[in-house]
Order: structure tokens, then C-alpha cells, then sequence
């Protein structure tokens, strides 16, 4: 055969195969993607994924599990010898191996925030882990996998539980991290919604960039979880679990949506036991207060989400009952009665069943404070004292003195008893000196913005003991719109 | 010897002229240019560092590794196939001459390469250090540009308190001979138990000897790395407990409440001349939590402390790594003195397969299996997987002799790559290995019929 006719043959064999190739590839495609067979996944990354990104699910091809295996090896192996400065790259590596597994984002967010960070001592490394496996699942994972429901609640639970309860040896310097992050993103203590959206100056445009790019949030959607739920202290970290719980309630539609509504009213329960900063220690630790104000806008919140989650209402259900149990006892111990006495029915109400005898208020209130003393954890105590501290000092504003020092003692008692139980964990656990909290309350009591006591009772509490006129108490003085709400017998 | 640095020379020559050494220049400058700006990291000065070395030495090793398995085993595959070696065999060199020629050729040319790779690594660390804040710079040279060395606490003699306990039980109470290698076993955890266990509220103490080193260590921070384990965990997955760092009466001593997560090491820093005149530093450990710790004998307590600088240390490294090339082109030269090119490369790959899977080798040793799991399992699988596991543990003897030393873990960890330890890697991997694998490739490559036909060709 001459040469020509030769090359052309071998140029028209060339084109049907691959013509006939490409008619095999797209009917391979589709088997391999079958329920069927289901031999492989083809990730949808979305258009915006970076190259390495689409190199590494579509050119390794099944390679990538293997490969995804050799990482998880070698991370584990230096998780055991303690060398944790590759931890982030191989992370990194076995999440764009495996960008739409959840598991393996949640995982590896997992081990950063919790497995990770409590290797060290030093509790700015421990934050700097958190902050890893925070930013893992809220600037990787989302990306990927923004209608995941999984992912939502982990990055929640981070803020609600590694963040926000005193588990963590170091949670006061996360408390105060955050708090101090937030503070600088906000310009003040609270977020101007308005001014994120549309920023007037240099300086507001700089922190609303910082806002999306940094901290991804959204401030109209803040501003509408602030009206749904607040208005909420954003520099908390039960504020930031309810909004990316939110966030997951509007993208997510699988039926595991339980565990996002899980971290809302949670964390709103949260925001009722210390749900108000009361001042920032010297290591800017935020010192907070319960705000039982929240109270009635947790209540709605878990009959709003009961009343949205029609298969799990019972689960929501049971949270609302131990919710109503414990605010019961806390309007009581703060001499809040009627409120005490509106949840008290609302259970009895609602749940019979648990309520038995059918005693009165005030005998459910004391029994559940005495069954409740011995296992009362931090944030709880100070609720209690709180309280305590409350019945003394309007006890002293009724000229009844008997009865304050009565409470000022079993405050005392109470004290003294936390901090025997805490001495194994004493740092940590560390609340506020008696005469500190007990000034701080006062603070908190006097101020007529805050509305927890009557104008009255403020006048008498503070000649009572001898404290110089208020000038916000004067008539033209700056406050006087805070309607108490504490029901005084004299 | 000028023979074969004649060969060796020709060696150079051809991976010039195939621009073999510019091209994986070009790769390993652009690697340490590139990784830098790829690489993700903890957040802090130190990780960087230490992450930026891991990598960095890693590929430039395993490129320079497969490059070097490629360019050995066809310099003589490839002359040989191309008659080019016979045109070379018949000049007044013997076999061996030409053999050892092209390796030393290959190991130069590693050497000249690993200087210019490393050398750039070690300029950008440094130009990296110099540009961090003060307190950073410190940490680095503290913590990572440095060589440190370790001292634990001497063994106690626990064979001796085993016998002096079991002559006591005797002595006490008889136990018959069947019983008594029980009675020594459970003698011995009592005893390990009593050494490595701290009950809530009891104290552990560790008196460390820095002997004569203590006259270099004025001034300088020494470093405790530790490890425990906890016999009940808790929820918040620390202990609490605290350190007592030199003897009270030492006005460098030191108290430090500690939180420590079990089963992982921490490493802290120990105040500097803590040491007492012997050179002795006492370390006390009392547990402040609610259940028993334990710090094992072998990794409970080790101090560190700075035995040289980093320079000299970076070297040594790079010494080590260069003995693995060193190995690497001895195997790729042996494969191609009695196979084609191809074949060749292909054995020699599959040889570093072998190695680099080493670690799911020592895991079917350690299960004892490969086949057989269980007693209904048949007499056949049973006897392939003990000949298997004679064969693992073989290989895993042979893998061992180079696999013990780490020098890239070593230098991003800021620990000490001794003399010693240098001399025993050139001994166990370029004498030992390298020269059994050099001996069979030599003789292979003196008996090859040069002449004959290649498969090739």
C-alpha cells in the first residue's frame, strides 16, 4: 500500500474511534453514576472550583481514595508522635480529595477544634485550632457543600459547645478571643445591620468587607436573625451558633434538620442563663449574667420549631418541658412570681404528666432548686446567686433584714459549695469573687435601663444603703423608660 | 582511581548533554520557589517553618530519588543496549572501574544538586526568620534552628526489684514451679505500675542528669517534652496537675500549673540554669486531678537541650539523605547490569514500592497474618502465612537498616542528627546495603556478554 492512502486510513480509523470513544464515555458515564451500579461518585463542584480542586476528583479518578488513604495514615501517624504543623495541609488534601463527603470535612474539623487543640497547654495554641476547625468546615466545607445539613449543625455546635460551654480548659480565652474579634468587627458592642449593608465610610466599608470575606456572614441575614431571636449579644458565641443553625434552616432540605433546630433552641436557652455581658474581666474574659427577659422569646422559639418540624416535634417537646421545669425555679429564685407562676402553668398545662401531687409553685420551684444545687454547672450558679442576691437586696429595700441576711447566707452557702466542688478544675471553672458578682448584681439591679426593679424600690435600695443620688433617676434624667418588671410585696 | 573518575566524568558529561541536570534544577529551585505559596499551615511562625522544611526536603529527596533510580539505570542499560559499552570495555578499565565509575558519577551529581536545592531551602528559611518579629525569631531559634539533644532518666534496674520481690515471695509464701513465671508477671506490673503510676494527689519525680553538658547550657532554656496516660478519661479530655521545675532552693525554680491531654507528648520550656553543680535538674510532677496518670518509663520525661546549631545539623541531614541516593543509584545500576532498561527501572521501582510500604508489612507482622484469621482456616493458608511472615520480617530487617534514620523529621523538629548517627547511616546504608548491592552488580555486570544481541534492539 502506498503511503498516502495508508495515512489517510489510519486518520479516518483515528476519528471514528475517538468519535466511537466519546459515545462509550458519556454511556459510561451514566452507568458509573447509576444507583445500580453505583460504582462512583461524580462530584458537582460548581463552577467555581478551583483547578486543583477539579485535577484532583476528575484526573486521579478512583486513585483519589487511595490516595485519600495514604493522607488519613500519615496524619494519624503524626497525630500519635504529637507533630501537629502538617495537620492543616493534609486536612486540606483529604477534603479536596473528598470535597462532597461530609463526614470527612466534619471529621477533620472535628479533630482540629477538639482532638487537636486540647494537646496543648498554652491556650492561645488551643484557639488557633478551634479557629482551624472552625474555618475548615465555614470557609471550605460550605463552599462545597452549602445544602448539608451535617456541616451546619458541626459548625453550631462548635461555637455552642466547644466555644461556649466550660468544657474546655481554655474556654475563657475563646470567650474572650471572639469577644474581642467581634467587638473590633463591629465597632462597638453590637452590629449597625443598616451600616454592613451599605457602609458610609472607609473605615465601615473595611469592616463590613471583613464581615463576608473573613467571618462569612451576611448581614441581612444577621439582622433578620437578630429579629427572630434577639436582640442577641453577637459577641457571644451562642449568637453566632444560632446564626449559622439559621443559615443551614434556609439551604438545607434533607429530614436532618432536627439537629440545626437542636442548636437554635439550645443556644437560646444559653442566651437566657448568660445572655448578658455584665463587664470583661482584666484577661477579657466577658463575665455574663442570666437575662431571664429572653425567656419568653426561648419559649416561642421552641413552639416555633416544634411547629416546623412536624416528625421530630416530640424530640423539640422534650426540651421545652425540662426548659419550662428549670425557668419555673429561676423566675422564682429571682422573686420574679408571676412569671414563675405563667411557666409553672403553661407545664402543668402542656405536661401534666410531670408535674405529679400537683403542688403549688413555690413547692415545685424550691424542690427543683434543691434537687438541682449539688449539679449546677457555671453558667447555672450564677444564676442561682443572681437570684439569691436579688431576693437579699429587695429584702433590704423593704426594710426586711431578717430575711436579706437570710438570703446573703444561703448565697454565701451556695458560693462556698461551688467552690469546693470545683477545686479539681478551679482555673476554668473560676467565677467571679462573692463581693465581685454581689457588686456587679447590685450594678445590674440599680441601673434603671435594665428594668429589674421598679423605680421606687431603686430609690429606697440606694438610701438604703447609703448610696449617692442617681442622676438618671432625676426627673429629665436620661433613663426612666425601663418598665420593672419585678413584683415587689412591701 | 583516575579510571573511574574518568568514567565518572563521562557520567556528568551525559546528564549535561541530555540537559538531565539543568532540568531537575529548574525543578528543584521551582519547587522551593512554588511550595511556600502552596502549602497551608497552623497559623504560627514555627509550623510554617517546620511544615516549609518537611516539604521542601521531602520532594526535593523523592525527585531527586527517582530521578536518580531513572538516570542509573539507564547510563548502563542504555549504553549497553546502544553497544556504546562495548566500544567502552575494550579500553584498558575493568568492569568494576566502569560500574563504580557511574555510580560516584550519579552520587556527584546528587551531591552537586542536593547543595543547590538545599543551600536555596536554607537561605529562604533563614531569609523567611529574619523578617519575623523578634519573639518568633526566638521561638525558631529555640525550637527549630537548633540541634538538640535528649537526656531521659536512667532506667531503673527492674529485673533486679522483680527478683529481690520474687525471693521475698518465696521466702513468704512457697509457690509451686508451674506457677512461679505467673508470679513473676504479675510481681512485674506491680512493679512497672509502682514506677509509672501517679494516684490523684501523689507526686512523680524525675531527676535528670546533664552531666558535663551542663557547662555549655548557662543561660540557654532547655525543653521538657513529656507524655501520660490517664486510666479513666474525662469530659473535658484534660488533666490538670502541676510542675515543680527545679529544686526549691534554686532561685531558677519554677512552679507551672499544667493541663495536659493524655496519651499525646507536650513539650514546654524549663527556665534556664535549673541544674544543680552535678548537672542534676529535678522535675516533679503532682497530679491534681481525680484520676491516676501514668507516664510511661520510656517517654514519660525527656529533656532537651541545645547540643549545636542548625547549620552543621542541616548538613548532616542532608549527608544522610544523600546516602539514601547514594543506595538508590547503587540498585538502579545493579538491576541494569543484568536487565534491559526498561525492566530495569521497572524492578528497581518495585523494589521502592516494597520499601515505601513497609509500614503494611510491619502491620500483617504484627497481626501475624496474611491469609489466616481464624481456627477453621485451612492447613494451606496456615503454612503460607508463616513462610510469608518469615519473609515480612526479612524484609522488614533488611527495610530497617535504612529506614531508622529520619533526618528530615529530625531537622524540622529541632533535634540532633549526631556524628555518630551519621556514621552508623554511611555504615548500615552506603557500606552495608550499598556495598552488598554494588558487589552483586559488579559481578553481574563483569559476566554480562556485552556482545550478544540486546532484547531490545
Amino acid at each position: 500500500m502506498s503511503r498516502k492512502p495508508y495515512k489517510f486510513i489510519l486518520v479516518i480509523a483515528a476519528v471514528v474511534l475517538l468519535a466511537g470513544a466519546g459515545q462509550f464515555e458519556r454511556l459510561l458515564n451514566q452507568q458509573r453514576t447509576s444507583k445500580e451500579l453505583g460504582l462512583s461518585r461524580v462530584a458537582d463542584l460548581g463552577s467555581n472550583a478551583p483547578p486543583v480542586l477539579a485535577f484532583t476528583t476528575v484526573a486521579l479518578g478512583g486513585f483519589r481514595g487511595i490516595i485519600a488513604n495514604v493522607l488519613w495514615i500519615r496524619a494519624n501517624e503524626l497525630q500519635n508522635d504529637g507533630k501537629y504543623f502538617e495537620m492543616v495541609q493534609l486536612a486540606d488534601w483529604i477534603t479536596k480529595l473528598q470535597p462532597t463527603f461530609t463526614q470527612v470535612w466534619v471529621v477533620q474539623a472535628w479533630n482540629m477544634a477538639y482532638n487537636i487543640s486540647v494537646k496543648f497547654s498554652d491556650p492561645a495554641d488551643r484557639w488557633r485550632w478551634v479557629q482551624r476547625g472552625i474555618e475548615l468546615l465555614r470557609d471550605h466545607g460550605l463552599r462545597y457543600n452549602p445544602t448539608a445539613s451535617l456541616m451546619y449543625r458541626e459548625l453550631g455546635w462548635f461555637f455552642q459547645h466547644k466555644m461556649g460551654q466550660n468544657l474546655d480548659d481554655a474556654h475563657k480565652f475563646y470567650k474572650a478571643s471572639w469577644a474581642k474579634e467581634m467587638t473590633a468587627l463591629f465597632g462597638g458592642p453590637r452590629p449597625n445591620f443598616a451600616e454592613f449593608r451599605q457602609p458610609s465610610t472607609p473605615e465601615a466599608e473595611q469592616r463590613a468587607h471583613l464581615l463576608r470575606e473573613k467571618y462569612k456572614m451576611d448581614p441581612a441575614i444577621m439582622e433578620e436573625v437578630d429579629k427572630l431571636y434577639g436582640p442577641l449579644e453577637w459577641r457571644l458565641p451562642e449568637a453566632h451558633a444560632i446564626y449559622w443553625a439559621s443559615v443551614g434552616l434556609k439551604n438545607c432540605k434533607d429530614n436532618d434538620l432536627i439537629t440545626i433546630r437542636r442548636v437554635i433552641y439550645q443556644s437560646m436557652l444559653i442566651s437566657v442563663i448568660r445572655g448578658r455581658i455584665l463587664y470583661f474581666d482584666t484577661d477579657g474574659t466577658p463575665v455574663t449574667a442570666p437575662n431571664l427577659d429572653r425567656v419568653a422569646l426561648a419559649n416561642e422559639t421552641y413552639f416555633r420549631l416544634s411547629a416546623q418540624d412536624t416528625e421530630q416535634a416530640s424530640a423539640i417537646k422534650i426540651a421545652h418541658r425540662s426548659f419550662l421545669r428549670e425557668m419555673v425555679y429561676h423566675f422564682y429564685t429571682h422573686s420574679r412570681e408571676a412569671e414563675a407562676e405563667k411557666y409553672f402553668k403553661m407545664l402543668k398545662e402542656l405536661y401534666p404528666e410531670f408535674v405529679p401531687g400537683n403542688p403549688t409553685m413555690e413547692q415545685f420551684a424550691l424542690e427543683r432548686f434543691t434537687q438541682n444545687i449539688e449539679n449546677l454547672s457555671g453558667d447555672r450558679i450564677m444564676v442561682v446567686l443572681s437570684g439569691l442576691l436579688s431576693q437579699h437586696f429587695i429584702s433590704l429595700a423593704l426594710d426586711e433584714d431578717k430575711r436579706a441576711a437570710g438570703f446573703l447566707r444561703m448565697a454565701e452557702q451556695v458560693y462556698k459549695y461551688n467552690d469546693e466542688r470545683i477545686r479539681l478544675r478551679r482555673e476554668p471553672l473560676r467565677i467571679p469573687s462573692f463581693d465581685k458578682i454581689k457588686e456587679t448584681w447590685l450594678e445590674q439591679m440599680l441601673n434603671p435601663d435594665n428594668g429589674l426593679l421598679p423605680m421606687e424600690m431603686i430609690l429606697r435600695l440606694r438610701t438604703r444603703l447609703n448610696l449617692p443620688a442617681d442622676e438618671r433617676l432625676q426627673p429629665g434624667g436620661t433613663s426612666g423608660s425601663a418598665a420593672a418588671r419585678a413584683e415587689v410585696k412591701p | 582511581m583516575k579510571r573511574v573518575f574518568a568514567i565518572a566524568q563521562l557520567t556528568w558529561k551525559a546528564a549535561f548533554r541530555f540537559r538531565l541536570f539543568w532540568v531537575l534544577t529548574v525543578l528543584l529551585l521551582g519547587c522551593v520557589v512554588v511550595l511556600p505559596l502552596l502549602i497551608k499551615h497552623d497559623g504560627t511562625a514555627r509550623g510554617f517553618t517546620q511544615i516549609l522544611l518537611t516539604y521542601t526536603l521531602m520532594t526535593i529527596t523523592a525527585l531527586l530519588g527517582f530521578s536518580t533510580l531513572w538516570l542509573s539505570c539507564g547510563t548502563l542499560a542504555r549504553d549497553i543496549e546502544d553497544c556504546q559499552m562495548q566500544v567502552v570495555a575494550v579500553k584498558p578499565i575493568a568492569r568494576w572501574q566502569i560500574w563504580l565509575g557511574k555510580w560516584l558519577g550519579i552520587t556527584l551529581l546528587n551531591l552537586a544538586l542536593l547543595m543547590i536545592a538545599a543551600g536555596s531551602v536554607y537561605a529562604l528559611l533563614q531569609w523567611r526568620a529574619r523578617h519575623l518579629p523578634l519573639e518568633q525569631q526566638r521561638v525558631l531559634r529555640n525550637e527549630i534552628f537548633v540541634a538538640r539533644a535528649s537526656i531521659k532518666e536512667r532506667p531503673p534496674d527492674i529485673e533486679r526489684f522483680i527478683e529481690q520481690e520474687f525471693q521475698d515471695r518465696l521466702k513468704r509464701t512457697p509457690v509451686p514451679a508451674e506457677e512461679q513465671p505467673q508470679v513473676r508477671n504479675a510481681i512485674r506490673e506491680q512493679v512497672m505500675a509502682r514506677l509509672q503510676v501517679v494516684p490523684p494527689g501523689f507526686q512523680r519525680v524525675w531527676s535528670l542528669d546533664l552531666g558535663v553538658h551542663k557547662n555549655f547550657l548557662r543561660d540557654e532554656p532547655l525543653y521538657a517534652r513529656t507524655k501520660l496516660f490517664a486510666a479513666r478519661t474525662n469530659i473535658s479530655g484534660t488533666y490538670q496537675g502541676t510542675w515543680y521545675l527545679g529544686d526549691p532552693r534554686n532561685p531558677a525554680s519554677r512552679i507551672l500549673p499544667a493541663s495536659l491531654a493524655a496519651d499525646t507528648f507536650h513539650e514546654f520550656q524549663v527556665p534556664p540554669n535549673i541544674f544543680d553543680e552535678q548537672g542534676r535538674v529535678l522535675i516533679v510532677f503532682q497530679n491534681d486531678s481525680d484520676t491516676a496518670l501514668l507516664f510511661p518509663l520510656d517517654e514519660g520525661m525527656e529533656l532537651l537541650y541545645r547540643d549545636g546549631g542548625f547549620g552543621l545539623n542541616f548538613v548532616r541531614g542532608l549527608m544522610m539523605i544523600l546516602f539514601w541516593l547514594a543506595l538508590l543509584s547503587a540498585l538502579g545500576l545493579a538491576s541494569a547490569s543484568f536487565l534491559s532498561f526498561p525492566v530495569a527501572a521497572f524492578f528497581s521501582f518495585t523494589l521502592l514500592v516494597i520499601v515505601l510500604s513497609s509500614g503494611s508489612i510491619s502491620m500483617a507482622v504484627q497481626d501475624g497474618y496474611v491469609f489466616a484469621s481464624g481456627p477453621d482456616t485451612s492447613a494451606a493458608s496456615r503454612f503460607l502465612d508463616s513462610a510469608l511472615m518469615k519473609f515480612f520480617k526479612g524484609i522488614l530487617d533488611v527495610i530497617g537498616l535504612v529506614q531508622t534514620f529520619s533526618p528530615v523529621d529530625a531537622l524540622s523538629t529541632g533535634r540532633s542528627i549526631t556524628w555518630i548517627q551519621l556514621a552508623r547511616a554511611f555504615g548500615q546504608v552506603v557500606v552495608l546495603m550499598g556495598g552488598l548491592i554494588a558487589l552483586a552488580g559488579i559481578f553481574l555486570f563483569s559476566r554480562r556478554e556485552l556482545a550478544t544481541a540486546q532484547g531490545t534492539q
